[in-house]
């Protein structure tokens, strides 16, 4: 086993363990603070697949912005920070059991790809990840169109949001 | 470089989306009690982007490197798609005025709800699929909503938003396994990758890809949003979000499946014949209880899809996919046409706070409104499929269609389903005539155009079907 895949282990774990806190948790704020540590383990996992500039974009947004919006959110909206209704339903235990089956399946399905054992090649030192992130989002032979959809997409939602957010007086 | 057909490719999309963004500015001047004013321009809108799509009627091309195409069928569809906006907005015009709606937001989220189904009928990559799927999907779940604070309104915005999202993460997941089975997200380049990728990848890729644009159309087991999000949402989203929700949807399920995964049709196609058949009779048999109207029109979507879904089941066989589009392309116009005529004639007799919308409503219309009851009985004909309505076109169509596939047994089920329909149906007719009652309806311009467009359609395009089926059967899917 490798250094990296060590490392990888360890922060896989550390990210689900907090993304399995995110939920069961019962103290609001608890939860908003565990989610940014699943965020940033999400943010190392870019990392470890070279992909830098994603890395740094997922600490600024997520963590930067979203999670602490959360936050603001939270305090600003409740009085009471711990949730006390019933945390499961009766279909607790089918829902474990779909749950499992997919795994296995996925883990199967995945497996028997032929990428799965292939190893990921090192990057060059001098390669220019930012440089080609931002021409693939505005070269009309990579993702303009896509890109551009996304960004009228953001704006219906915005409108949505505003309108169902707003309260007439 | 970006050159100048790839431009031309999607026109009429990026004259749409622009009129949408400078609507929102301009609905900005239009005072509040006027936004009849919005209405009618996002109408303008409509119409000039249906004008710039005709007159793409028999060109081909692609743009944007495969990521869009136009075609015969996206023409089609797209000209569809712009006509659904047009007799939404008409729908809506009044009754967002009489319910206290009338906000200019409303023309302005459906403009992007129509270009987003515009740009699924283009679409050619996974990617712009997605896009195109939120971009329909975001604002029907805010106008589902629309009526807020009203309970039902919300609880229906809230239901569509979090199954849809649900649902999106299908779409997402089923992109991601065939992006890992064929390395890319064209369809241009799945279709070269196929031979030498992995198939069981790529078939739960394509399953789970089919399990999300379900959900859009509602098909069984997927419809359990259906009835409450109908029931809830302002009757003239509702309308616009059967037609339109459908048409897109199942213009994206054809041009993948047809296009991409043909490979596939020999495992595909039981699943889909299990999947209409299914949404037949759960759609049918469910409907037989409703005593409200609006649930009964959702359990009638639900049913309609299944037929839809009929023609779709042998897409992976060459002889007949042309004929089976085209087919499926007449019900989808006909489905369409047929569902904003009865919505409308729902719309007529709906009041505030969310009465008229009982089956005993309609009670005595038949002598008190002869007109509307006159139309209303020849939109229950056309959904059942009787003469001498467009529904008897378009199951005479699907149905050839489907024996000519070879699923004669499916045949067999779609007709004996429509009989069961008749039931339902025909107790709306029933009701109207035969029971005394003291009905009331609204009386607006708009909504009378549309009611008496959506009729006249019905019949006279059911008398005279041959060059709206030549059309749909020279709107054919470009293949890579």
């Amino acid at each position: 086993m490798t250094i990296s895949q060590i490392i990888f282990l360890v922060v896989a774990g550390f990210t689900l363990a907090s993304a399995l806190m995110v939920v069961t948790t019962r103290n609001l704020i608890h939860a908003a603070l565990f989610l940014v540590a699943t965020l940033f383990g999400v943010a190392v996992v870019y990392a470890i697949l070279q992909a830098g500039f994603l890395a740094v974009v997922q600490v600024v947004i997520y963590i930067g912005a979203i999670a602490i919006l959360f936050i603001f959110a939270v305090m600003l909206t409740r009085r009471d920070m711990r949730d006390r209704g019933p945390q499961m339903n009766r279909m607790q235990w089918i829902g474990a059991l779909l749950a499992l089956l997919i795994f296995i399946g996925l883990s199967f399905l995945l497996s028997s790809w032929d990428g799965y054992s292939a190893v990921a090649q090192e990057m060059p030192a001098d390669f220019d990840t930012m440089g080609r992130l931002g021409e693939a989002l505005v070269s009309p032979d990579a993702y303009l169109l896509p890109f551009e959809v996304a960004s009228v997409l953001l704006l219906a939602a915005l409108v949505g949001a505003v309108y169902v957010a707003y309260t007439r007086r | 470089m970006m050159s100048f057909s790839d431009f031309t490719t999607i026109l009429p999309l990026v004259v749409l989306t622009a009129w949408a963004c400078v609507l929102l500015l301009v609905d900005l001047l239009i005072p509040r009690n006027r936004k009849g004013i919005t209405a009618l321009f996002s109408a303008l809108g409509l119409a000039l982007t249906l004008g710039l799509t005709i007159a793409q009627l028999g060109r081909q091309g692609s743009g944007f490197n495969d990521m869009v195409v136009l075609d015969g069928f996206s023409v089609f569809v797209n000209a569809l798609l712009l006509v659904s906006g047009l007799l939404g907005v008409a729908l809506a015009y009044g009754y967002v005025k009489r319910m206290g709606l009338e906000r200019g937001e409303y023309y302005t989220l459906l403009l992007f709800s129509v270009a987003g189904m515009m740009l699924m009928a283009q679409a050619a990559d996974l990617i712009v699929v997605f896009l195109a799927l939120e971009l329909l999907s975001i604002p029907l779940y805010i106008l589902a909503a629309f009526a807020r604070p009203k309970v039902e309104s919300e609880e229906a915005g809230l239901k569509y938003f979090l199954l849809g999202a649900f649902s999106a993460g299908f779409v997402v997941y089923g992109i991601a396994l065939v992006y890992g089975a064929t390395g890319t997200t064209a369809l241009s380049g799945i279709v070269a990758a196929i031979p030498s990728s992995s198939t069981l990848m790529l078939t739960i890729g394509a399953a789970l890809i089919l399990v999300g644009l379900g959900f859009k159309i509602a098909a069984v087991p997927f419809h359990m949003w259906t009835p409450d999000v109908y029931q809830g949402a302002p009757s003239a989203v509702t309308a616009f979000m059967a037609a339109g929700a459908k048409v897109a949807g199942f213009s994206a399920l054809l041009r993948i499946f047809a296009t991409a995964f043909p490979s596939l049709g020999s495992s595909m196609s039981d699943v889909l014949w299990a999947l209409a058949a299914l949404t037949m009779i759960v759609g049918n048999l469910i409907a037989i209880s409703q005593s409200d109207i609006k649930r009964l029109l959702a359990y009638s979507s639900i049913a309609h899809a299944g037929y839809i879904l009929m023609a779709f089941v042998p897409f992976g066989n060459p002889d007949v996919r042309a004929v089976s589009v085209a087919a499926g392309l007449f019900y989808l116009v006909s489905y369409a046409i047929t569902n904003f005529g009865a919505w409308g004639v729902v719309i007529a007799l709906e009041k505030a706070e969310g009465r008229g919308l009982a089956l005993d409503d309609y009670a005595g219309l038949g002598r008190k409104y002869p007109a509307l009851a006159a139309a209303m009985t020849i939109f229950m004909l056309s959904l059942i499929g009787l003469p001498p309505t467009l529904g008897l076109v378009g199951k005479f169509y699907l149905f050839r269609a489907v024996i000519a596939g070879g699923y004669v047994g499916l045949a067999v089920i779609g007709v004996l389903t429509s009989l069961i329909s008749a039931y339902y149906y025909l107790r709306v007719v029933v009701i109207m005539y035969m029971r005394e009652g003291e009905p009331t309806t609204t009386s607006e311009p708009y909504l009378n155009m549309t009611t008496a467009f959506a009729a006249l359609v019905t019949v006279i395009v059911s008398l005279v079907p041959a060059p709206l089926f030549a059309w749909a059967s020279s709107a054919v899917l470009k293949l890579f």
